[in-house]
């Protein structure tokens, strides 16, 4: 409970330096927001002239992105600075925050907090509409709201723990960039969509090595198209569990190994 | 209070192959290149007690501070702080802990210093009292209300200097880490700083450990002093033992209006003649042994003094040439 204080203690205090630069915080987020607009508009463009990608309809496939979009935000907005990690090491900078008496993981989590408002919202929307067409086709009930929302927040949970997993690889190569943009970005660009949409190997990776079908695609099987059963999802949130608990584990084991930067 | 074991720091980095994906190729890269920053450094402060840790750049100063404060764990070797290790026990001795790291600062950069007083607050879980009147304590001593509603990135360095020490000291630590604390500083600024050490350490009894260029800041302020250099404790003691061992020689460089006899006698006198060029002579003296003036009453009977220069002991320079 007191950590939660600390947290939104530091979270509050993030933002708040934030905001002395109002201008450039209006602009990146409405930049962002803009740039996501772009590219879901060029593949629902894409869509409206094929109908359907393998079975899979417009209003489906919006789902995925847009659950897979507000996970990757709340990942993105709580725990900001370890997908930036590098630049702690490069520079030492972890330093000052192994100096105070709160776990490492809660101080850089806060620092730089940004408030991803332009996903936000389009991930919102977006959903919005993918629930309003695939109620009208009778295809999900009421029930698939309050799924859904556990979905998104196993989801959020499950990019973390990659993105700690990830970054706590830096302890031992300093220079994460490369790594990150296979296991975070690359892998959610490509869990946006329909994992049948890529070869078996492909799509193993993305159920294994770098789990992130289980954010979206795994829990959708059910909740959209009602195939194997409600188990899937219980399957979603043990897999974030897990993956929380092993990468707690090794970020524990990086953080021995920090050998930060000369004086 | 602290207690150090034979510890060593030796950093193994990766060889980073070049060209693409050089981070991903890394990963999977056994070359390692091993450089031994602090070789089996031994050593026990008590209470109370105010050390200067010196030695020239890059030999284990910083990364012995960072093996105290939990920042690194040591190779081999053992830390104890107040009978516990910093690195297996981090959160609970850092918070008897202040550290002061002058090249950067500890304080909520954005934000106005008096903000980063209550963060620091709430993460030690001081009671608002308890704040309230260490701030006004530390107030007295450094004047902290004029730039407490300014953002901390306002600050000039000498103000976020003494911002970041009563940060350092909010939480009443025992014991204080000062790596570098009056680099950049001008003479009032570093002045200031160390009237407020030495009350610190006389009066409040904190036992600190200070690292740092300017030996004046030794001098003034340090009963004992420990050297290293290349990663080993190469002297533990005082300071007047430690100008005895190794002379600390005032360089004096005189210039003359007319050529200088063959010979030169000192008769006996407690300088030396380190060099001999044309007009100019360079000598070395001890000026505990011997004052400058009489130096050059001295060399006066040789011939026309037309110019003196004296130079200072570069303090480090020599620590680095005897050890």
């Amino acid at each position: 409970m007191t950590m939660l204080r600390l947290y939104l203690l530091l979270f509050r205090a993030s933002v708040r330096s934030r905001m002395q630069y109002k201008l450039n915080f209006l602009l990146s987020s409405g930049l962002a927001a803009f740039i996501n607009l772009m590219e879901f508009l060029l593949i629902a463009i894409i869509l409206q002239r094929f109908g359907d990608i393998k079975g899979w309809s417009l209003y489906e496939i919006g789902y995925l992105y847009s659950v897979l979009l507000l996970s990757r935000a709340i990942y993105r907005i709580l725990a900001s600075d370890v997908h930036h990690i590098e630049k702690y090491l490069v520079g030492g900078e972890l330093d000052q925050l192994l100096t105070r008496p709160i776990p490492v993981l809660l101080a850089l989590m806060t620092q730089n907090v940004t408030i991803l408002l332009g996903e936000v919202i389009q991930g919102t929307v977006l959903l919005v509409l993918c629930f309003q067409g695939l109620l009208a086709a009778g295809q999900i009930g009421w029930l698939a709201i309050p799924q859904t929302a556990l979905v998104i927040l196993a989801g959020s949970v499950i990019l973390f723990a990659i993105g700690l997993l990830s970054a706590t690889a830096g302890f031992w190569l300093t220079r994460v960039r490369d790594l990150q943009n296979i296991t975070e970005d690359a892998a959610r660009n490509a869990a946006q969509y329909p994992l049948v949409l890529y070869p078996g190997w492909l799509r193993m990776i993305l159920l294994t090595l770098v789990p992130v079908g289980f954010a979206n695609y795994v829990p959708a099987l059910y909740i959209l198209r009602g195939e194997y059963g409600p188990w899937l999802l219980l399957v979603s949130t043990a897999a974030a569990v897990l993956l929380l608990w092993v990468s707690f584990r090794f970020w524990r084991l990086g953080l021995s190994r920090y050998q930060s930067a000369g004086s | 209070m602290i207690e150090v074991k034979h510890i060593s720091k030796r950093f193994r980095t990766p060889l980073v192959p070049e060209g693409r994906f050089a981070g991903v190729r890394a990963l999977f890269s056994r070359k390692y290149k091993e450089k031994v920053a602090v070789d089996d450094i031994s050593f026990c402060i008590g209470q109370g007690e105010f050390v200067g840790y010196i030695g020239p750049n890059g030999a284990g100063k910083s990364t012995t501070i960072k093996m105290l404060t939990g920042i690194l764990h040591p190779s081999t070797g053992e830390v104890a702080i107040g009978g516990r290790s910093p690195h297996r026990d981090r959160r609970h001795v850092v918070r008897g802990l202040g550290v002061v790291f002058g090249q950067r600062t500890q304080l909520w950069w954005d934000l106005p210093t008096r903000d980063s007083y209550d963060i620091l607050a709430a993460m030690y879980k001081l009671r608002e009292r308890d704040k309230a009147r260490k701030l006004a304590e530390m107030n007295d001593l450094l004047g902290l209300g004029e730039f407490m509603d300014t953002p901390v990135r306002k600050l000039s360095l000498g103000q976020r200097m003494r911002a970041d020490l009563a940060a350092a000291l909010l939480h009443d630590p025992a014991i204080l880490f000062l790596d570098e604390p009056t680099i950049g500083l001008d003479v009032i600024a570093k002045k200031n700083i160390r009237g407020f050490l030495k009350t610190i350490n006389r009066e409040l009894g904190k036992t600190i450990l200070l690292t740092t260029h300017d030996m004046d800041d030794i001098e003034e302020l340090c009963q004992r002093v420990m050297v290293i250099n290349h990663g080993r404790l190469a002297y533990d003691g005082s300071i007047p033992d430690l100008r005895s061992r190794i002379g600390l020689p005032t360089v004096i460089r005189v210039s003359f209006r007319e050529p200088l006899p063959e010979r030169l006698e000192t008769d006996g006198a407690p300088f030396s003649i380190a060099g001999r060029n044309g007009l100019e002579l360079t000598l070395q003296c001890n000026r505990q042994d011997i004052p400058a003036m009489d130096v050059l009453r001295h060399v006066s009977q040789w011939g026309e003094i037309a110019d003196v220069h004296m130079e200072e002991p570069a303090f480090e320079e020599i620590i680095h040439k005897v050890y």
